[in-house]
């Protein structure tokens, strides 16, 4: 029964695969027996990615392309779909995140705004729209997309982060039931704050906030990517899954408030 | 490949109370996985038969019928289950009582059942078992709720103010034993079949044609998902509920 989860013969295109989440989900989607696509707008770190599922002697390439682009996109799932023969599952991993843009929100610049709306939120839609005549052609496919608990919850300063992660979260659910005939599923992974690119200091400072006490290795992610991947999820699209230490529970209080007040 | 991440090699679980008739499949799935299955119902068939698929698979079982509304029977469980095996690493809570009727008709025992059932069992349950986990630092729990925790439906006050609950009981829990390494999560079931490999919905069913996917839940559907959250691979997920509703919960 467990063997549903199993994703030999299957092919995976990652976007943001250079990344720290989309490097850790492409190596545990080969793992699970995928080949597999990364994309990134980032050479070095998608070429490297592509190398490290290699060595877990799956099949690996590396195909440049910025989300933001339509033109890029389609040609890099066009050459994916043509190279191999299928693109059995999506993962929208590309993402791109300001922490602390501390200025009055009259001086974010258009230009601002449109990066990270059109690298969150539009690069799924283009990365999906790109893949979807295929998929519906097979009657048969996986879309996921990379969220956040963000999407859910307000941040100080994060305009274009926020609102753009709430709209892959109803993204995934429209996209859901627009594909559900046709065999396809779309599901959303909404991480809290996991250790990818910036200093070890940064995230060490931030666990106390996390209930768990802990920031994410990026590697924790993989295992429920595969199960969203894999024909053990058959009955599960339009969802979002959190994955975040206990993020999105908390919030009534500071982490650590705990009173108690007897009857 | 299934990946060595959602191994249960070694560990013990008890699955309490036997909602659904879903039992033999999510003791199957567990026991697959690598673990061992305490057996806690007083469904006297639905243990054997589950008991049956754990040894199916090698796994050790042990069947302890327990009224799980009745805090005395399950301390006693527990104390079996940690005197025999030695400790519990995960609970799933299963218990499930369904019940409809318009609100001015629901008598007051009704309620309590309902509750009593649905939310206090999970609360006795999980505090028998947490006290253990709390010793050895790590535990994980997992309770079969419903979309039902999350959205309203007429007629059906106790059930989803019970499952509505079991939601919050969740994520307060959660986050009271974060700091532990215990994880707590619920799977949120969708319109269920009591079978376990379930007949397809009457397509002209009203019902099945809201449901995006056109059938009802199966057992089947959640067993990969239990073995997940109720292994180490989901050791940063906790206070969630995940829900596996063949689309519902997508519209509108």
């Amino acid at each position: 029964m467990l063997e549903k989860l199993a994703l030999d013969g299957k092919v995976a295109v990652v976007t943001g695969g250079g990344g720290g989440l989309g490097t850790a989900i492409s190596l545990a989607l080969a793992q699970a027996g995928a080949d597999i696509v990364v994309t990134d707008f980032r050479p070095e770190d998608g070429e490297s990615t592509a190398a490290e599922v290699a060595t877990l002697g799956r099949k690996a390439v590396f195909i440049a392309a910025d989300v933001t682009q339509s033109q890029e996109v389609n040609s890099m799932m066009a050459r994916a779909i043509s190279q191999w023969g299928t693109v059995d599952i999506l993962v929208n991993c590309a993402g791109v995140i300001r922490w602390g843009t501390r200025k009055p929100i009259w001086e974010i610049t258009d230009q601002e705004w449109h990066r990270g709306i059109d690298t969150n939120v539009t690069g799924a839609f283009f990365c999906s729209r790109a893949v979807a005549k295929h998929m519906v052609g097979r009657k048969r496919g996986r879309i996921i997309n990379i969220a956040s608990g963000w999407g859910m919850r307000g941040m100080r300063d994060s305009f274009m982060y926020c609102t753009a992660k709430a709209g892959v979260i109803t993204l995934t659910m429209s996209l859901a039931l627009t594909l559900v005939r046709d065999g396809i599923r779309v599901n959303a992974i909404a991480p809290g704050l996991f250790r990818t690119w910036e200093p070890k200091e940064r995230y060490d400072a931030r666990a106390a906030f996390i209930p768990t006490g802990r920031v994410g290795d990026p590697r924790e992610i993989g295992a429920l990517v595969v199960y969203l991947a894999s024909d053990a999820s058959d009955y599960v699209t339009g969802e979002v899954f959190p994955i975040d230490g206990g993020t999105l529970a908390s919030g009534s209080a500071p982490i650590g408030y705990a009173p108690l007040i007897p009857i | 490949m299934i990946p060595k991440e959602f191994s249960l090699e070694g560990k013990a679980a008890i699955v309490a109370g036997a909602g659904r008739s879903w039992l033999k499949t999510m003791a199957s799935y567990l026991a697959e996985a690598g673990a061992d299955i305490v057996l806690s119902s007083q469904d006297q068939k639905q243990m054997e038969e589950a008991a049956q698929e754990v040894k199916k698979w090698g796994r050790r079982t042990m069947a302890i019928p327990t009224d799980v509304t009745n805090c005395q029977q399950i301390e006693e469980m527990v104390a079996t289950v940690i005197s025999q095996w030695g400790k519990v690493d995960i609970l799933v809570n299963s218990m499930d009582l369904q019940f409809a009727k318009p609100l001015l008709e629901v008598v007051e025992d009704e309620w309590h059942q309902v509750i009593a059932t649905n939310l206090t069992a999970v609360f006795l349950c999980t505090k028998a078992v947490g006290r253990h986990m709390i010793e050895s630092k790590r535990g994980k729990i997992v309770t079969i709720s419903s979309v039902l925790a999350e959205r309203g439906l007429p007629n059906s006050t106790a059930y989803c103010a019970s499952k509505g609950g079991v939601g919050q009981f969740t994520k307060a829990l959660a986050l009271e034993w974060a700091r532990q390494n215990i994880q707590v999560n619920a799977i949120g079931v969708g319109w269920a079949s009591d079978e376990a490999h379930g007949e397809e919905a009457e397509p002209t069913d009203p019902l099945a044609r809201y449901i995006p996917l056109r059938r009802l839940c199966r057992a089947d559907d959640i067993g990969a998902l239990l073995v997940y959250l109720a292994s180490d691979a989901s050791s940063y997920v906790t206070g969630q509920t995940y829900f596996v509703s063949g689309g519902v919960m997508a519209h509108g």
